[in-house]
């Protein structure tokens, strides 16, 4: 099954109302540009499958 | 012996001239001022200048009220660490209108314990998100090799300094390679200790998973005596280790010997200019070192390390992004924005994947004691350029100049950056990665590859 490619610009939008961070018109499509970016740069992460028992790295000590 | 008062003095030429009488701190000092004022128009590695408080304490020295095993010497820093009664930039704008600092950061201090005079400030890429040494707020810091050439970033100023010879040490950061890139681009040596080693209070935060602070310089002697007069714990960054400080200048002329030495192969023998894998060659050949290793899964740890400093770097400037987006460098702004919106779950994955990957690095360490690998996929870009070609692929310049450096401060390991010069070319560097603890290795290596004639960082 082809992946379906996510509509990034809607996502922005809608993420950035959610975290109230008002972008201006004239960032958006930076924003969106960079969004898209990050997309292809995450890939070779995502793409990992990591174990169960993997836990992050950063230990909160008391 | 090198005149102490001209560009080509190292810190430790300064420091033994001055500890023995055969120079004043004080003209010390007024030629360091007298360097800065005539570099400054072609370099623009300084944001601030603190000549007064400088010639105060050099006649402190000349009175003898301060001593240490680096008196009398010239240091600049990054203008994200603190300076008394001046605002802490961060190359931005917005923090000008901040409070000012109320004591120096910890390492100001430290360095200035060690006898060392601070100068000034240093320009830097906004907020630290950079690999280029630009900035729109101060202008861009040029390389002293050529000035229509980026110095590199994000601690861009901290290397123009040095290359132009307007101080022998400066003080950066590193998140991802803002210590290395420069020091590559601009031929110099430069050090980014273990994760935790330096203290980081009374310095503008990035990304708390990834920051370090580190000294770039033109000698590796330089780099120890440095290094070795920052360490120790401090209780006011809890990053900071514990463990006790290990010197590294008494063990820094041993040589290689009983040093098991490897060179990185697949994702770092991929990507860049044949000029930077030519580099890790002279290198790999003048140590006698033939065995390649893999350092498994780097692509995917480029991307946690991007993951990280995206999410973490954004949501620390997000109430800056609400109110003040416009007096952001638009060079961030957009990148900041973009990653305040990715997905927590990218983040937490990047966080689970640094533990697996801090563990196979740690294996790789039981076989070897040093890898080496590039510093940059090339020398330095244009000022200006957006896009670079590597490998055939056309990818943004501004990050993509640490694609090498990435994976490695992904898991604090200690980096010494080994600068190879050409007469008619321009500088280029290798990273020489050791296991954490170890920055004695990497130091001793990088002091043989000075010696021999190998690596080199002569003022431009």
């Amino acid at each position: 099954m082809a992946e379906e490619k996510p509509d990034i610009a809607t996502l922005v939008d809608e993420a950035a109302k959610a975290i109230g961070l008002p972008i201006a018109a004239e960032y958006r499509d930076k924003v969106i540009v960079n969004y898209q970016r990050s997309l292809a740069i995450a890939k070779p992460l995502l793409d990992l499958d990591l174990d169960d028992e993997l836990s992050p790295a950063p230990v909160f000590r008391p | 012996m090198t005149d102490p008062l001209s560009k080509q003095a190292t810190a430790g030429d300064i420091a033994r001239a001055v500890m023995s009488g055969k120079a004043k701190a004080a003209d010390v000092i007024a030629a360091t001022l007298k360097r800065i004022d005539a570099s400054e128009p072609t370099v623009n590695a300084f944001t601030d200048v603190v000549a007064l408080r400088a010639m105060k304490r050099a006649r402190e020295i000349d009175q003898g009220l301060h001593r240490g095993p680096l008196v009398g010497v010239p240091f600049a820093v990054k203008n994200l660490f603190d300076i008394q009664g001046l605002p802490t930039r961060a190359g931005s704008k917005i923090n000008v209108d901040g409070p000012k600092a109320p004591r120096d950061g910890a390492l100001v201090r430290k360095l200035e314990a060690a006898g060392a005079i601070l100068v000034g400030g240093l320009n830097m890429g906004e907020y630290a998100y950079d690999f280029t040494g630009e900035n729109a707020h101060y202008g861009p810091s040029c390389n002293p090799h050529d000035p229509t050439r980026m110095s590199g970033g994000s601690s861009g100023g901290s290397g123009a300094a040095v290359a132009a010879g307007e101080v022998p040490l400066a003080l950066g950061s590193d998140t991802n390679g803002s210590i290395r890139v420069p020091s590559s681009l601009c031929g110099l040596f430069g050090l980014k200790p273990t994760y935790g080693r330096l203290s980081r209070a009374g310095s503008f935060p990035f990304v708390d998973a990834f920051d370090h602070l580190g000294p770039i310089a033109r000698s590796v002697e330089d780099l120890a005596l440095s290094f070795d007069a920052m360490q120790g714990w401090d209780p006011d960054d809890p990053v900071c280790t514990d463990r006790p400080a290990v010197p590294t200048l008494p063990e820094l002329n041993e040589g290689i010997d009983g040093l098991r030495i490897a060179i990185a192969g697949d994702y770092f023998a991929r990507g860049g200019e044949a000029v930077a894998f030519e580099a890790v060659a002279t290198v790999a050949k003048a140590l006698g070192a033939t065995k390649t290793v893999t350092i498994p899964h780097a692509a995917a740890a480029r991307a946690a390390a991007y993951v990280i400093t995206a999410v973490e770097g954004s949501q620390l400037h997000l109430p800056r992004l609400r109110e003040r987006p416009q007096d952001f460098d638009p060079d961030t702004r957009e990148r900041f924005m973009a990653g305040a919106l990715l997905p927590g779950s990218w983040y937490v994955k990047a966080q689970r994947f640094r533990r697996q990957y801090r563990a196979a690095l740690q294996k790789l360490f039981g076989e070897v004691d040093i890898i080496l690998a590039p510093a940059t996929p090339c020398p330095a870009p244009k000022l200006g350029q957006v896009m670079m070609t590597l490998d055939g692929v056309e990818l943004p310049v501004r990050a993509n100049l640490g694609i090498y450096t990435q994976p490695i401060s992904f898991v604090g390991l200690p980096v010494v950056v080994a600068p190879l010069q050409k007469p008619g070319a321009l500088p280029i560097g290798v990273q020489l990665i050791a296991n954490h603890w170890n920055e004695a290795a990497a130091l001793r290596v990088a002091r043989h590859l000075e010696k021999t004639g190998v690596a080199s960082a002569l003022p431009a």
